[in-house]
This record gives structure tokens, C-alpha cells and sequence, in this order.
């Protein structure tokens, strides 16, 4: 029999003690995985939505800029409009690589659910904007072919929700314009899923907004000056400017206000779990002082008891640590409902990313913490005085 | 202690996947106590042909439908919710949505059952239609009152006529510009009858 048998029996001896102990720890490293795996999955997930968006800064017309950059991540509708021929003045900067009229319209559909509905359509410039998506994949079909053609491009869940494929027609309710389905995306996991895609001119000439956009999106080429090219911007009248890096910035560190809350109080979870290990491991100690001294007058010396008891503390986080990966697996996706319906952005995709290095890194956190928690029980086993402690047994 | 590495490593690798789009009512506690005013409460089933039957099933199902399951979203693996619904402790029936594809959009479309399967009500909660208005009134839903399986037996969706002169000769589009999502609407109504017999009230007997 080696010292992890010995260990483990110990363990076994008070199974519901152990068991409690165990759902502590389990607990700690389920809310220590499920946060380190918010804090990566939303990061990336943010930086994901932004990245697709295909350019770095976005105009639009003057509003609140957070309400602009949020409508335009969830694909939702804006109702301020830009003149045209900002396009121009724009495309006449150096940093400009390239940019992309858009023009969001949305019409209200009374037959979508009970009290009706806003149905959004988003138009495009069928020469620019393709290009700025290269992530874009078709499940059917392809882009519109001009910028004038009654067609429409569908988001593989509008696709889905409406049960259009390539052919079929597509009603505008409220204006009851007829379009034709050319292409079906792929699922992408960002706001595109959602989106119809119509022609630009169309768009403005069937909501009769001829020379008006909604938005321009602007790729700046890498080495430019982005602040230099951003305070250019500023001065064009009647528009504003909304630049990714800043929203995600602002976003970022919005959320990270309530993360530093979230994880204290996960580090208060992880110090009742070590308090509860203490407790544990040195009840069990104390109960076992007669015995521990049987054993050291036997031969064991204070080193082996040390690594015995250490064992145990060792076996009692390992399992529950586990445990609490698992839970922090099998619960990723209700916790994610859960986040997302209290915060009022949140990125497309996985939001909770627990992979094997977060598994891992909350694994170790709560493995260090307990074997800290059981050096002062082993050290108090470690000093029992082997003749002291069978006498008091007998009494 | 094995078997817990497979399965963490399992899903640590698992790639998530997504399912065929269901049909849920929009706001279920609202909706419930509208569709079925005496109502005190409702438990929510997840059925699936692909889980009930598989295959054979599916073919079954297109058999007594008359036509087959088509496009990209009329799968054999989509998930269909069916709510039960109680008075007090008492079951006093059932309401269940499908999708159906219209001639310019999704339709959703849900019926009210009472035990014996026979309709209570008929609710279109989503539609894109040029006669969208008519096939939503309250007037035309009343049609589907009282109608049961049987009678929609006759009713042939792809030819979009009914055999004879029973009931569901009967009903009526509500106007022409609806007259091609109103034999979607019927399409919808034969499809979720034959839905709830098969994996619903034919097991309940067995």
C-alpha cells in the first residue's frame, strides 16, 4: 500500500465531509473557469464582430456615437442620414484605402408576431462592399450582380426565419415591393446572419431616399495615422465619427469595471474554499492524532506524515477541481444566456470560451490554493509527539 | 476516473453545432393564456422525427401528407415544441406551431388541439403575404374550429385541392391576393395534425 492509497482511504473514511469539502472546491473552479473563459470569449468575441465589419472607422450621421456603433454591430437601424457626396470628400484622403456606402432601412411588418415587428434591410454597394467581407460565404447562389437590380442577398438565419432559397421571392412588407433571392450566406456567427442585403440604389429608391446613406464604411490603409486621419474627419460637418478601435476600447473597458467586481468576488469563493479545506483536513488531523502517533512510533518519520496529509489535501482539491471543470463545461451555455441577458452589448459567437488552457489555468489556481490550505494542517500532524498522543487516545 | 478525462476532452474539443430552426411561440405565457383562456399553466415538450422514427418515420409522415419535406428547411431533424397545457392539475390539451414556407416568406402557424386532437383554434403568428391581413383575422381562423385529421385527409398540397365535400372543402381563402399561402396555410394545418398524431397521440394509445 503506498502513501496515495493510504490517502485516499483516509479520505473515504468520512464520505460526506469529504464530499462537502469537495462541492466547495467544485464550486470555486466552476465560477473561476466560467469567468476566465467570459473574459477571453468576450474579448475575442468583440474583436471578432468588429474585425468582420470589414473597416476600421465608420461614418454615420450625427447621434450618440456608442448607440451608432452598437445599432451598426447588431445590424439594427439608423434613421439619421449623410449626403452622398461625402463620399467624395472622404475617398480624397491618402489613408483612405477604400470605402462602402450603406443605407439601413427598416419598415414595420404588423404581421411579425403579435403586435408586429421591424423588419430591417440593408443596402449595399454591390462593387465595394463584397470585397471589404471576404469572410463571406454563399450556401446558394452569389452578390447581386448591380446596384439597381430588385434582388436580394439573405443572412443564413433570415434565410432560415423567411424559408427563402436562391429563386424564391421576397416581399418588402408595408411598401409590398417584390424582390428575388440570388444568394443564401453561410452561417457566419455575426450580426450578417440576421441581415437581407439589397441593392444600394434599390434600397434608395424604393424607401425614396435617392443621395442619403446611413453609413460609410471607411478601410484605412495599416501604416496611416489613424488619429491624424480621425481629427480630419471630425471636422466634416453634420457627421460623426466612429472609429472600431475606440468602440472596442470603450466597450472593453466598460466591462472590465464589472469583471474586477465579478472577480473578487470569485477570489473571496476561492478563500472559503482553502478555509473549508483547512477545516476539513484539520478536523481529520485532530481526530486522527492517536493514530498518526502509532505511526510515527512505528518508524514513520515527520516528513511522511507531512506528504500523507498533504495527500489527502492534495486528492480533495484534485477531484473537486475537476468536478468544477466539468460543471464549468456542461453550464458554459446557460451562463452565457444568463450574461447576455443582463448586459446590453454582447458579442456574436461563444462568449464563454473554456478551452483546455482556461480548464487548466482555473485548475491551478484552485490545486495551489489547496495544497497552500493543507501546509498547516500536515505541519500540525507532522509535529504529533508520538507517546503524548497515544496516551490521550487511551484516556 | 478515465472515463471523466474522455469526457472533459471531449468537451473541451467539441465544435458547437447548430440545430434546424424550430417553431416557439413568441411570447409563450402571454400566448398560452390567450389561446387558451381557461388555462392555469403549460409544460414545454421537445419533439423531433429524427429522434421519434428517424427515416422511416419521415417517409410515414410525407406518405400521409402527400407531398415530400422540401428545401433546406423542412428537415427531418427540426425541433418541433409542443406545449401542454394544464387547468390546475387537469391536462386540458395542447398547442403546437410549424414553419411553412409562403410564396414571399416564413410562415408560422399554430393550432390549438384538445385531447381527442380536434382544433381549437388556428393562429398565424408570422406571415409575409400580399393577403397576410385577411389569413391573421380572427374570422378566417374561426374556419379550423372543431376540424380534425380526418378531415383534412382529402386535402392534397400539391395540387392544392380538396378531394369531395367534407369540412375542409369548406374553407375558404380569405381573399386572391392570399390564395397561394392560404393553401400553404392548409399545407401547414395537414402537416401539424399529422405531426401531433404521430409523435403524439398515436404513442399516447400504444
Amino acid at each position: 500500500m503506498n502513501i496515495y492509497s493510504v490517502a485516499y482511504k483516509n479520505l473515504l473514511r468520512k464520505k460526506v465531509r469529504t464530499a462537502l469539502t469537495a462541492s466547495g472546491i467544485a464550486l470555486s473552479a466552476w465560477v473561476l473557469a466560467t469567468l476566465f473563459g467570459f473574459n477571453r470569449g468576450y474579448e475575442s468575441g468583440l474583436n471578432r464582430d468588429v474585425d468582420n465589419m470589414g473597416f476600421q472607422v465608420l461614418l454615420t450621421a450625427k447621434g450618440c456615437p456608442y448607440e451608432a456603433a452598437t445599432l451598426m454591430l447588431k445590424g439594427g437601424t439608423g434613421l439619421r442620414y449623410m449626403e452622398e457626396d461625402v463620399v467624395k470628400t472622404v475617398s480624397s484622403n491618402k489613408e483612405v484605402e477604400a470605402v462602402t456606402r450603406m443605407l439601413m432601412q427598416g419598415v414595420f411588418d404588423p404581421n411579425k408576431g403579435d403586435s408586429g415587428a421591424i423588419a430591417a434591410y440593408l443596402g449595399v454597394d454591390t462593387h465595394t462592399f463584397p470585397a471589404m467581407k471576404p469572410y463571406l460565404e454563399f450556401k446558394q447562389g452569389g452578390w447581386f450582380k448591380t446596384n439597381d437590380g430588385y434582388e436580394a442577398v439573405m443572412g443564413y438565419e433570415a434565410a432560415e426565419l423567411e424559408a427563402r432559397e436562391v429563386g424564391d421571392p421576397l416581399l418588402i412588407p408595408d411598401l409590398g415591393t417584390e424582390l428575388k433571392v440570388v444568394g443564401v450566406l453561410k452561417r457566419t456567427g455575426t450580426q450578417d446572419d440576421g441581415t437581407i442585403f439589397l441593392p444600394l440604389d434599390t434600397v434608395q429608391k424604393i424607401f425614396k431616399k435617392e443621395g442619403k446613406l446611413t453609413g460609410l464604411g471607411i478601410k484605412v490603409d495599416k501604416n496611416a495615422d489613424m488619429g491624424a486621419f480621425e481629427n480630419r474627419l471630425y471636422d466634416l460637418p453634420d457627421v460623426q465619427v466612429v472609429s472600431m478601435a475606440q468602440v472596442k476600447t470603450t466597450i472593453m473597458s466598460l466591462v472590465s469595471s464589472a469583471r474586477v467586481i465579478v472577480f473578487a468576488i470569485a477570489f473571496i469563493a476561492v478563500l472559503i474554499a482553502m478555509a473549508g479545506v483547512v477545516n476539513t483536513i484539520l478536523m481529520s488531523v485532530i481526530e486522527r492524532y492517536g493514530e498518526i502517533g502509532i505511526l510515527k512510533s512505528m518508524g514513520a518519520m515527520p516528513l511522511d506524515i507531512f506528504r500523507m496529509i498533504w495527500m489527502e489535501t492534495a486528492i480533495l482539491c484534485s477531484l473537486g477541481g475537476f468536478g468544477g471543470i466539468l460543471l464549468s463545461l456542461a453550464t458554459a451555455r446557460a451562463a452565457e444566456a444568463a450574461v447576455r441577458h443582463f448586459l446590453p452589448y454582447t458579442p456574436n459567437g461563444d462568449m464563454i470560451a473554456v478551452n483546455f488552457s482556461i480548464a487548466a489555468g482555473a485548475f491551478g489556481v484552485i490545486f495551489v490554493g489547496g495544497l497552500l490550505s493543507g501546509v498547516y494542517p500536515a505541519w500540525r500532524a507532522a509535529r504529533v509527539r508520538p507517546l503524548e498522543a497515544i496516551r490521550n487516545e487511551g484516556e | 476516473m478515465k472515463k471523466l478525462i474522455l469526457l472533459a476532452l471531449f468537451a473541451l474539443s467539441a465544435a458547437p453545432a447548430f440545430a434546424a430552426v424550430g417553431c416557439d411561440l413568441n411570447d409563450p405565457d402571454r400566448d398560452v393564456a390567450r389561446l387558451f383562456p381557461a388555462s392555469t399553466g403549460y409544460k414545454t415538450q421537445y419533439l423531433s422525427v429524427k429522434t421519434a422514427g428517424g427515416a422511416p418515420l419521415l417517409a410515414r409522415i410525407e406518405a400521409r401528407l402527400g407531398d415530400k419535406f422540401k428545401g433546406l428547411y423542412e428537415t427531418i431533424d427540426v425541433p418541433y415544441t409542443l406545449y401542454h397545457i394544464y387547468k390546475g392539475k387537469e391536462k386540458v390539451g395542447y398547442i403546437h406551431g410549424v414553419n411553412q414556407k409562403g410564396e414571399f416568406g416564413g410562415i408560422q402557424a399554430f393550432i390549438t388541439l384538445g385531447l381527442n386532437g380536434e382544433i381549437r383554434a388556428f393562429y398565424i403568428q408570422k406571415l409575409t403575404s400580399k393577403g397576410a391581413a385577411a389569413l391573421r383575422s380572427k374570422e378566417f381562423g374561426e374556419q379550423f374550429a372543431g376540424l380534425t385529421l380526418a378531415d383534412f385527409a382529402a386535402y392534397d398540397p400539391v395540387a392544392g385541392k380538396v378531394a369531395g365535400e367534407g369540412p375542409a372543402a369548406r374553407l375558404k381563402s380569405p381573399s386572391p391576393a392570399a390564395d397561394k399561402d392560404f393553401r400553404n396555410v392548409l399545407r401547414s394545418v395537414k402537416k401539424n395534425l399529422i405531426l401531433m398524431d404521430e409523435l403524439l397521440f398515436s404513442r399516447e394509445q400504444k
